[in-house]
């Protein structure tokens, strides 16, 4: 019975898709009921898998029509999971769940809803579908539809030129990385003569090829596209800016996400290349230039939007940074980063998204002094900046902190100086991500109203909720990460070191062990650097602290005093006699001495960022050349 | 329940919030009083910080009209228990108020938050002399980021090769055995960078352009009256002790007398020549930076002598 679950929730999705265009393309509840009963049980479906995989460690396999293997080779498409893939899974099902709930309300005012709902729950099917399946042309077909559907989820809002143009250099660079991955899926399988990933896996065990390095560099460069990795990120700010905002959540919650679940699975299991040292320094290099060049274009953005844009960019760099160290805790720092991305990147993209709807901008120079118009917006916000900037004791803490561990203790181990520097890069970038949310805080939501927004209101409970929900997980995350890297990480930590268990139950008992695959033992992370007396302390200061203010609020000797009238100069902010409308410090006017400082850098920077998809695109096959290349060149 | 009364003691009072507060605001007073002597003039008493606090919160507290009410009394409180949190991690010594490995990574996030608390008190009063302020704020923790995060890396190195990198424990184990990091030649570049980062961090004379009362009306802090205003005095007050009780703990390590109230002493006695050498004699000497300048001086200059260190710990020195 379990077994059929997983394939239930892929075909549920892709059916919806169908019927919503049928039955719901005129009458909204209907296309609301069909939208959110197929995602709501497809989530349901994968959720169930929980306790069978993740709690008692089992592997389901699935053959399509039940087209067995014959004599030891696969034929068939093969659907497997084991706790690596249900962990993308469950992050793809919360995303996608958590969007269509907030769908309802944002996107009501818009056209051609049936459309957009079609698109939407064959993008979630594509994304699950990708991440679940176990055969390597199934997945390059999940990564069509899926590249398609973001490529006209992008230009949904079709009525401006920018959804345009975002959409076409979505659809060449995906389409260059689609080629990418069809090419080395081509010589995987002239190279073993099957598709089926845990076949290949058994096959190449110690046995590089050329032609499977090959195969490798471009598989690599294929999902370095999907994840938006530098350089190949050129059409991720366009796309997640353009599109409606609970796409955009959906690309850095679950799009983003399959192309590093694609490495991890091609990298660790298909490949087990994972303790070469070159594809480590490959990746690491790849994950820190990301990390970099994310953040510091997301410092000089004035868009809401395109600066989450490029954290979303950023952020992913930690987590490639942190997967390519083919350590257990640096997988487990990048796993867990890239679920706390998940959550905080979505919950900030949906703030975005009701800022959007509630004042008809994101651009921060024109919004100003939200926070008092909508409270649970702007309180929602607060947790996700200081998720992402990585502050004590939300959830980016916990995830940086184990990236930061695992980079140094490679440094001190290998002694290669490399690594040092990445962590120091790893380090600044975290603060400099922190500046452009105190940016994002200054503009938007503290400041002056302006007068055009004087009657904002918050927007509807239904759009509340996805962001309570994130922001409530986001902070649950970061206190309880023991029970999360107990319960999600470790599972799939493990899964992906110890590859016996995924082929023997998809090929045959005994096939690993024919092959010479061995079982790597993985110890647990060790944490102690926040342990539950601290947080138990943490809590009576912060309880003593609350006290205080109770304390100073009525018994202090001095008074708090409000603003009662109107125009009581007394609590008038000062302007030393400036009219109020000329003195906005809007998101533009922030950090002038830093970039003073670094005109010439960004100079160069945002000359590569020159919005011309020829030379995006030739950036992106001389990346995929220079990955190919290093392969050839370093693998030993 | 013995532990409980312990721990709260820990938290409350020593090394935690009574402590870190009454070590605060003494070096306060003697970073005043020392900058009046070498400027020739006679300076307040060394209690003035402590009078001061005690007026700001007898004074009234005015919300401005476009204050977000919550973040704008909030943020102090926010930065005060970080800051009070922050000494639990910091080794006096040989002691640490929770035997767990406490971690560098931990206090460099921690000591961010009463900045990013003041940033966003700042910038909830809606002032824009306050968004000026933060901004330069911002710019600041960015400038000494960089030497910050090369000398806690140097620092880790040397005292290194345990199974997790950045425990405090370590470091101050390591200075135990082999005596302080300051007496290891390869350290002295990372130590006068650290030495450097400490004004910038508590934001003193020639790197206060977050506050510039001249220029900008003390920036974020614009806006405030009263107990909060009196609240983040008290907070700058608390970094001066926790930046130098790091610099005590990453580079003076290793004396252990055994008794921990001797080794508290000693600890606060090298605490304030920290603060008189790094805050107040170059307050003293020189005349408020331009915020471009800093970030270059701190990109350049600082970063330049703790990466200096760090080559140097790297190829065994």
């Amino acid at each position: 019975m379990i077994q059929h679950f997983p394939v239930a929730a892929v075909m549920l999705l892709f059916l919806a898709a169908f019927l919503v265009e049928i039955f719901g393309s005129k009458n909204a509840v209907v296309r609301n009921v069909i939208a959110l009963e197929a995602a709501t049980i497809s989530a349901v479906l994968i959720f169930a898998l929980v306790k069978p995989i993740l709690i008692d460690g089992q592997v389901i396999s699935y053959w399509m029509g039940n087209w067995a293997p014959v004599s030891g080779y696969a034929i068939g498409i093969g659907y497997e999971i084991d706790a690596l893939n249900l962990f993308f899974a469950l992050l793809v099902c919360a995303t996608f769940w958590l969007s269509c709930v907030y769908s309802i309300a944002y996107m009501k005012n818009d056209r051609h809803l049936g459309h957009y709902y079609t698109l939407f729950l064959m993008l979630s099917g594509s994304v699950l579908g990708l991440v679940l399946t176990g055969d390597v042309f199934n997945m390059f077909v999940m990564i069509e539809i899926m590249t398609f559907a973001s490529v006209a989820l992008t230009a949904f809002r079709n009525d401006s030129d920018f959804a345009l143009e975002a959409g076409f250099k979505y659809l060449v660079i995906g389409s260059i990385g689609s080629s990418m991955t069809l090419a080395g899926v081509a010589l995987l399988y002239g190279q073993c003569h099957t598709l089926n990933m845990a076949q290949i896996s058994a096959i190449l065990a110690g046995r590089m090829t050329p032609t499977s390095i090959m195969a490798l560099g471009l598989i690599i460069a294929g999902f370095g596209v999907k994840s938006y990795i530098v350089p190949f990120h050129t059409p991720a700010a366009d796309a997640y800016t353009t599109a409606p905002t609970s796409i955009s959540m959906v690309f850095s919650g679950m799009v983003n996400k399959a192309g590093v679940y694609g490495m991890i699975r091609m990298v660790y299991v298909v490949f087990r290349a994972m303790d070469k040292s070159s594809v480590q320094m490959l990746l690491v290099l790849f994950g820190a230039a990301t990390m970099f060049i994310g953040v510091t274009m997301a410092l000089t953005q004035h868009d809401f939007k395109r600066l989450l844009a490029f954290h979303s960019i950023s952020q992913i760099g930690y987590v490639i940074t942190a997967i390519g160290l083919g350590s257990a805790l640096g997988l487990t720092g990048g796993l867990f980063h890239a679920m706390n991305h998940t959550l905080f990147k979505g919950l900030l993209f949906l703030t975005a998204g009701a800022v959007l709807y509630a004042t008809g901008t994101t651009n921060l120079d024109k919004v100003g002094g939200l926070s008092k118009k909508m409270p649970v917006t702007a309180a929602c916000f607060l947790v996700g900046a200081f998720s992402i900037s990585g502050l004590p004791p939300f959830n980016g803490f916990a995830s940086k902190w184990m990236v930061y561990q695992a980079l140094y203790t490679r440094a001190m181990e290998s002694g290669n100086f490399v690594y040092a520097l990445v962590t120091v890069v790893a380090l600044i970038v975290s603060v400099m991500t922190l500046a452009s949310f105190i940016k994002v805080t200054q503009s938007a939501f503290f400041g002056q109203c302006p007068a055009e927004l004087k009657d904002t209101k918050e927007v509807p409970f239904s759009m509340q909720l996805p962001m309570i929900i994130m922001a409530v997980l986001c902070v649950a995350a970061g206190i309880f990460y023991k029970a999360v890297d107990k319960f999600l990480l470790n599972p799939a930590v493990n899964a992906s070191f110890n590859v016996t268990k995924y082929v023997d139950s998809m090929i045959g008992e005994g096939t690993a062990a024919a092959a010479g695959l061995e079982n790597i033992l993985v110890n647990p992370v060790e944490f102690s650097f926040w342990n539950p007396l601290v947080w138990l302390v943490l809590f009576v200061i912060v309880f003593a602290a609350i006290a205080l203010v109770i304390l100073y609020g009525n018994f202090a000797r001095g008074k708090v005093l409000e603003p009662d009238t109107a125009n009581d100069a007394k609590y008038a902010t000062f302007f030393s006699g400036e009219q109020e409308e000329f003195s906005q410090v809007a998101g533009s006017d922030l950090f002038w001495g830093f970039k003073k400082d670094w005109k010439g850098y960004y100079k160069v920077l945002v000359g590569l960022h020159n919005g011309n998809v020829n030379d995006y695109s030739t950036m992106a096959i001389i990346a995929a050349a220079v990955i190919v290349l290093c392969m050839f060149i370093f693998m030993r | 329940m013995f532990n409980i009364l312990w721990s709260l003691f820990y938290v409350l009072i020593f090394p935690g919030a009574l402590f870190t507060v009454a070590v605060g605001l003494l070096l306060a007073g003697i970073d005043r009083k020392v900058v009046a002597r070498m400027q020739h003039r006679i300076g307040p008493p060394i209690r003035q910080p402590l009078y001061d606090f005690l007026k700001l919160i007898g004074k009234e507290t005015i919300i401005p009209k476009a204050a977000n009410k919550l973040a704008f009394l909030g943020a102090p409180f926010v930065g005060f228990v970080s800051l009070a949190l922050i000494m639990l991690f910091i080794p006096i010594f040989g002691f640490t108020a929770f035997s767990t490995s406490a971690d560098m990574i931990v206090i460099l996030y921690l000591i961010t938050i009463p900045g990013v608390a003041l940033i966003v008190g700042g910038s909830s009063s809606g002032s824009p002399y306050a968004g000026i302020g933060i901004s330069r704020e911002m710019v600041t923790m960015m400038a000494y980021e960089l030497p910050f995060v090369l000398v806690l890396l140097t620092v880790a190195k040397k005292a290194g090769g345990v199974s997790l990198a950045f425990s405090m424990d370590a470091i101050a184990n390591w200075q135990a055995a082999n005596g302080s990091m300051l007496f290891q030649w390869a350290m002295i570049p990372a130590a006068i960078a650290m030495l450097l980062v400490i004004p910038a961090e508590v934001g003193t004379q020639p790197f206060d352009v977050a506050e510039a009362e001249t220029e900008i009306c003390e920036g974020p802090l614009v806006e405030y009256s009263g107990a909060p205003l009196g609240l983040f005095k008290l907070n700058s007050a608390m970094k001066m002790f926790v930046m130098s009780a790091l610099f005590v703990s990453l580079f003076l390590g290793g004396i252990r007398t055994g008794f921990i109230l001797i080794d508290a002493i000693i600890f606060v006695v090298l605490c304030i020549i920290v603060t008189v050498l790094c805050m107040s004699t170059i307050h003293a000497i020189s005349a408020r930076l331009k915020i471009e300048h800093l970030f270059k001086f701190y990109w350049t200059f600082v970063a330049g002598l703790a990466m200096a260190s760090l080559i140097l710990v790297w190829c065994g020195l």
